[in-house]
């Protein structure tokens, strides 16, 4: 009796397990085709090329701002890539009907659109038409960047980033606002706590995982696809910018602490100099962008913006980095032409290239030419009486955008890692006194310029 | 004999069922093999399952992964906690009122408590809705001061219906507490207020338009004591939240206004049910506006009603744009928030540093450097403080004068402010002046003059000067000159203030005159350019009669009774800084006398009885060219010192807060 028992027992775990195996599989199977043919309806609509609900979304959407008089503007990099090889032809007719959906209809995700803050009206009607248009939409606010470094003022917060969501396809709609600098900025776009992180897949816009800083772009009004839309009017140069457009906030809590703990110099002669370095380095950043050479923040400056978002009072200078390549032989005329005039020209284009020029009473402008090596960035210095050679050695970095004393310019965007190559690990203290030639924890000793050739590599003014 | 039959099947098969059985029990082999098969079954069981939670897990983090990995917001959200709702129906008030303190509780929470020294005397009063218990408005009026209770009763009035009332006296409420007052008070319900006098104690709590819930009073024995302090327990019944709210219909513009009157109390017809005050105004556009995209700034701290009426007359104005309008909040003030909310315009709010006037110094710099941050292409910005009215034409003045700001180096602001303005010394509506004192009041600042020289030397917090009488500082000032109109665009009626008090108020500010006429065109805006102007003034001094400097210049008779002419009269000053004359002259005209204002190298212009009338000072101005030989100076002699003592230097720069 207890034997049957035993057998009916096993008999039954054994059904019930087969049973619940059987469900599990079925399960399984059912969540892997779930996943592998969302991958292969997207394989398909790449295969055809031509997927007119996106077409039908960006006309919907367009619709929807132009009754509103919103204007907003095309920069999705996608469709301004395929723009940008018909240029020509889209400007010469700006009317044509378009005989196949060539741009619209491309395989993507997002499509990206732009609006100027002032131009966008927070208004909720917008919404309410779109939500009736069938659109999902998902806000995207932060704090404005424009009021961080000021002491303590709490704004509103301020919309960044907008998605509008119609069937399969998003529109992804990027705010610029307009900074002190004559630039345009875009917010990062980080998702709050409570936000749907499946609303659309973020991790594919190509605007919002860095803040952005451009400049005002030129618009031109054309029809692609049939579409009327506003794009840049250089679509290829806009891209380039966009793949450079990464912007750093000054750090202003960390320079707040620090003038916790150093009082910033308040005296007449600290408000003086900074009223000249400024003036300084905004003349200095129209000329050289009008050559079109890029330059950075480099030591001095560069520290005063990393660790105190400002001029740095003691410093006595300006001072500024450019690559080598980016030379270009009309940099010293351009400079007298604008009243600044060549103090002195130390090494020779091959080799640690530095030129300084004479700003209003005392203050110099240095620009320092960078090397690129494999491994390392270097800049060189020279003494004038002893002709010896200095090396200043940097680990490799990139170049970000940053807001300035009222100016966009670029800085090391490692600018951590450039800071303490230059200053040390203690470059949180502020040092008055320093010495270009042993100070600097990056300095090497490079030898001395031959004799003969010291007319051409030392020149003072 | 035995035959098999057929139907004997079942029971074949039943035996062949059992013989299998059997045969399987017996079969040890077999058995052990079916154990195990079911084991490995509940094995490959486990193993699919293990693999299954695995795999949708690692898919499900994947996915995350990829939606959002570099998009999380560092900055986690706290949550704010919000008051739990309570289902009370029945609210327990407190009220204490005593000579030194006052203080409210209802539910055991503190809504007031005011023990400060030499402050808080008067009548607090605090407004609870009906529905909810919350504070919706909480005031004290000196009703000690005279006029303090016209406020009141204008406060009570503005009350709606339904809502519960609670009063508390500190130190002294009766004295300039006028009948009308009282009246007020006791048909609210009040016993005791006909019969309140000098230093009484008293409390009470009521329903508007209701039920009273309490009141206690404690009387002054004598004039020179206190009554006793009277503490006051009740209870107060709550309604349904349908019953305090208003059925408005359902637009975008009435749900500010929804938000808004659920949580405030004290701004009248705003908030009434039938009727309601608009909050949208849109006035006439101004014709090729020159001043649609230049911010305006609204310096503005914890006196919302103040911040109430100023915007109404802002939004009011003919060419303003709502959009470049920002109120900066000198402190964490929820009330002025609400304010600005319910017009739908932007409000930031500034953590206060400093005290008194180096506080008012640091929120100014503040506000104008995040003026010009947020906008950054403007080249101007309009500062308007929040106890201003603002003129129907104040845009169209701009307008119509800000090129000069642009063009003109030697200027220094354009104001909408005319110290010497007053209802009996002012009468042109377009006519402009150059003058050497910065106004404030309403002014338009150039940004380059901000950036360039102000903003780097501004008053550190440690300094507790004022920022309006630094900017006239002649380092700062660097002797450029302001233009204002001859009548304000703008009216100053803030009575409680910094440097403010009623009878201040009443001295100074009343009797301003305040332009309410539409699009006036000026017509000298030409002329005001640093030489042009100097022209028109020869022009002028040439054309005035010069008056008969022997009569007495503070009488009414020393201007003949015309209209429209030009009048001269020449006054003794020294040197350039020699005011002695014309602070005794401003005074007897009763006009701003605590500092000089108003002047333009040594010369005045106003109006007397209608008349154009110049005062220059001798030998000083440079046009004391223009003085007959025949005529001396007349020379005013300051009072002797115990009068003299009655100016108050330290509320000098009182305008400004």
């Amino acid at each position: 009796m207890q034997k049957i028992n035993k057998n009916v027992v096993l008999a039954l775990l054994s059904l019930t397990s087969l049973v619940f195996l059987l469900f599990q599989l079925y399960y399984y199977k059912f969540y892997l085709s779930q996943k592998n043919g969302a991958v292969l309806s997207k394989v398909r609509g790449g295969q055809l090329g031509q997927d007119s609900t996106k077409w039908h979304v960006v006309r919907k959407f367009l619709g929807l701002i132009s009754s509103h008089n919103i204007p907003v503007y095309l920069i999705d990099p996608l469709i301004l890539g395929l723009v940008d090889k018909d240029i020509e032809q889209i400007r010469s007719s700006p009317d044509g009907p378009s005989p196949e959906c060539k741009y619209f209809c491309a395989p993507r995700d997002f499509t990206t659109f732009a609006v100027l803050d002032k131009t966008w009206k927070h208004e909720a009607g917008l919404f309410r038409t779109a939500e009736k248009m069938g659109f999902q939409w998902l806000k995207i606010i932060n704090k404005d960047p424009r009021l961080d470094g000021m002491d303590d003022l709490s704004g509103i917060e301020i919309p960044l980033h907008y998605i509008f969501k119609l069937a399969s396809h998003a529109i992804h709609l990027v705010i610029f606002y307009e900074r002190s600098g004559n630039y345009l900025w875009h917010g990062p776009l980080r998702l709050k706590k409570h936000m749907d992180r499946k609303f659309v897949p973020f991790r594919k816009l190509h605007f919002g995982r860095y803040p952005g800083a451009y400049k005002k772009p030129e618009l031109l009004l054309v029809s692609i696809d049939d579409l009327k839309v506003q794009i840049p009017k250089n679509p290829s140069s806009f891209l380039e910018e966009m793949s450079h457009s990464r912007f750093l906030e000054c750090r202003y809590r960390e320079a707040r602490a620090f003038f916790q703990l150093y009082p910033d110099d308040a005296s007449l002669d600290a408000v003086e100099f900074r009223k000249k370095a400024k003036s300084l380095l905004h003349l200095a950043a129209l000329t050289l962008n009008n050559l079109g050479v890029k330059f950075w923040l480099s030591s001095g400056t560069c520290l005063g913006w990393y660790r105190q978002c400002n001029v740095i009072p003691h410093s006595k200078d300006v001072d500024l980095g450019v690559f080598i390549k980016d030379y270009k032989a009309d940099i010293i005329p351009a400079f007298q032409k604008a009243g600044l005039p060549l103090k002195h020209k130390f090494g020779k284009v091959e080799d640690s290239l530095e030129l300084s020029f004479q700003g209003e009473d005392d203050v110099k402008l240095d620009i320092f030419f960078f090397y690129e090596e494999v491994d390392h960035i270097w800049n060189g210095g020279t003494q004038a009486k002893s002709g010896k050679k200095f090396k200043y050695i940097f680990p490799k970095f990139t170049l970000c955008w940053t807001e300035f004393v009222e100016l966009r310019v670029h800085v090391p965007c490692e600018t951590l890692q450039y800071v303490e190559a230059n200053y040390g690990p203690d470059w949180k203290v502020p040092v008055k006194t320093w010495d270009w030639k042993s100070s600097p924890s990056n300095v090497q000793y490079n030898g001395v310029w031959p004799v003969d050739e010291w007319d051409d590599v030392i020149q003072i003014y | 004999e035995w035959k098999p039959n057929p139907a004997i099947k079942p029971h074949k098969k039943r035996s062949w069922y059992l013989a299998w059985k059997y045969k399987l029990m017996n079969q040890r082999a077999l058995r052990k093999l079916c154990q195990t098969g079911a084991v490995l079954f509940l094995l490959v069981t486990v193993i699919v399952n293990i693999k299954l939670i695995l795999d949708t897990r690692r898919a499900a983090y994947e996915e995350e992964e990829e939606s959002a990995q570099d998009y999380d917001d560092e900055l986690l959200n706290v949550e704010v906690a919000r008051h739990p709702v309570s289902n009370k129906k029945v609210l327990d008030v407190e009220v204490y009122s005593s000579r030194s303190k006052v203080y409210v509780a209802v539910d055991e929470t503190t809504v007031l408590e005011d023990e400060a020294r030499e402050q808080g005397r008067g009548i607090h009063v605090i407004v609870l809705n009906q529905a909810t218990g919350h504070v919706m408005a909480k005031r004290v009026f000196d009703t000690y001061s005279p006029h303090e209770d016209e406020a009141m009763v204008l406060f009570l009035n503005m009350v709606a219906r339904g809502r519960i009332l609670i009063f508390t006296i500190k130190d002294e409420g009766s004295f300039h507490l006028k009948d009308t007052a009282k009246n007020v008070l006791k048909s609210l319900g009040s016993q005791v207020a006909p019969f309140l006098s000098w230093r009484d104690m008293w409390t009470f709590v009521g329903k508007k338009g209701g039920e009273v819930y309490g009141e206690k009073h404690a009387k002054s024995p004598a004039l020179s004591t206190w009554g006793d302090p009277v503490l006051l327990k009740t209870e107060v019944h709550l309604t349904s939240v349908e019953d305090a709210e208003c059925h408005w219909p359902d637009t975008e513009l009435n749900r500010r206004r929804k938000r808004f009157c659920s949580k405030v109390e004290g701004y009248g017809s705003v908030c009434s049910c039938k009727d309601p005050t608009p909050i949208e105004f849109n006035p006439d556009p101004l014709k090729d506006n020159k001043v649609f995209d230049v911010p305006v700034a609204v310096i503005a701290g914890n006196r919302p009603n103040y911040l109430y009426r100023m915007l109404r007359s802002l939004l009011s104005a003919q060419g303003v744009n709502p959009q470049m309008i920002t109120v900066f909040i000198d402190g964490y003030y929820e009330e002025p928030m609400d304010v600005v909310e319910l017009f739908g315009l932007s409000g930031i709010q500034h953590t206060p540093i400093s005290i008194k006037n180096a506080r008012v110094s640091q929120h100014y710099k503040a506000s104008l450097t995040a003026t010009f941050n947020l906008f950054p292409d403007a080249k101007f910005a309009v500062v308007l403080e929040e106890d201003l009215d603002i003129s129907v034409d104040f845009f169209s003045f701009l307008s119509q004068s800000i090129h000069l700001l642009e063009e003109d180096e030697s200027l220094y602001c354009i104001s909408a402010w005319n110290d010497q303005g007053y209802e009996h010394t002012a009468e042109d509506p377009s006519l402009l002046y150059r003058v050497e004192t910065m106004p404030g009041l309403g002014w338009v600042l150039r940004k380059s003059l901000y950036k360039d020289e102000l903003e780097p030397k501004w008053p550190t917090p440690e300094k507790l000067w004022d920022w309006d009488m630094w900017m006239r500082m002649p380092e700062q000032r660097k002797g450029r000159e302001c233009i204002i109109p001859d009548i304000s665009r703008s009216y100053h009626f803030g009575i409680v203030g910094l440097n403010m008090n009623g009878y201040f108020h009443e001295a100074y500010f009343k009797k301003h005159k305040f332009n309410t006429i539409p699009n006036v065109q000026f017509k000298n805006v030409e002329s005001l350019r640093k030489d042009a102007y100097e022209t028109e003034i020869h022009r002028l001094l040439g054309e005035a009669e010069v008056l008969d400097h022997s009569k007495n210049p503070c009488e009414d008779s020393f201007v003949p009774d015309t209209e429209g002419r030009v009048y001269v009269m020449f006054i003794r000053m020294e040197q350039e800084a020699d005011f002695t004359t014309w602070t005794q002259l401003a005074k007897c005209l009763h006009i701003w006398d605590l500092d000089v204002r108003g002047n333009h190298r040594g010369l005045w212009r106003l109006f007397r009885k209608k008349n154009h009338f110049l005062v220059v000072g001798v030998p000083a101005s440079p046009y004391s060219a223009k003085k007959p030989s025949s005529v001396t100076p007349i020379y005013m002699e300051p009072p002797a010192k115990e009068e003299g003592a009655v100016a108050v230097p330290a509320v000098a720069a009182a305008e400004q807060t």
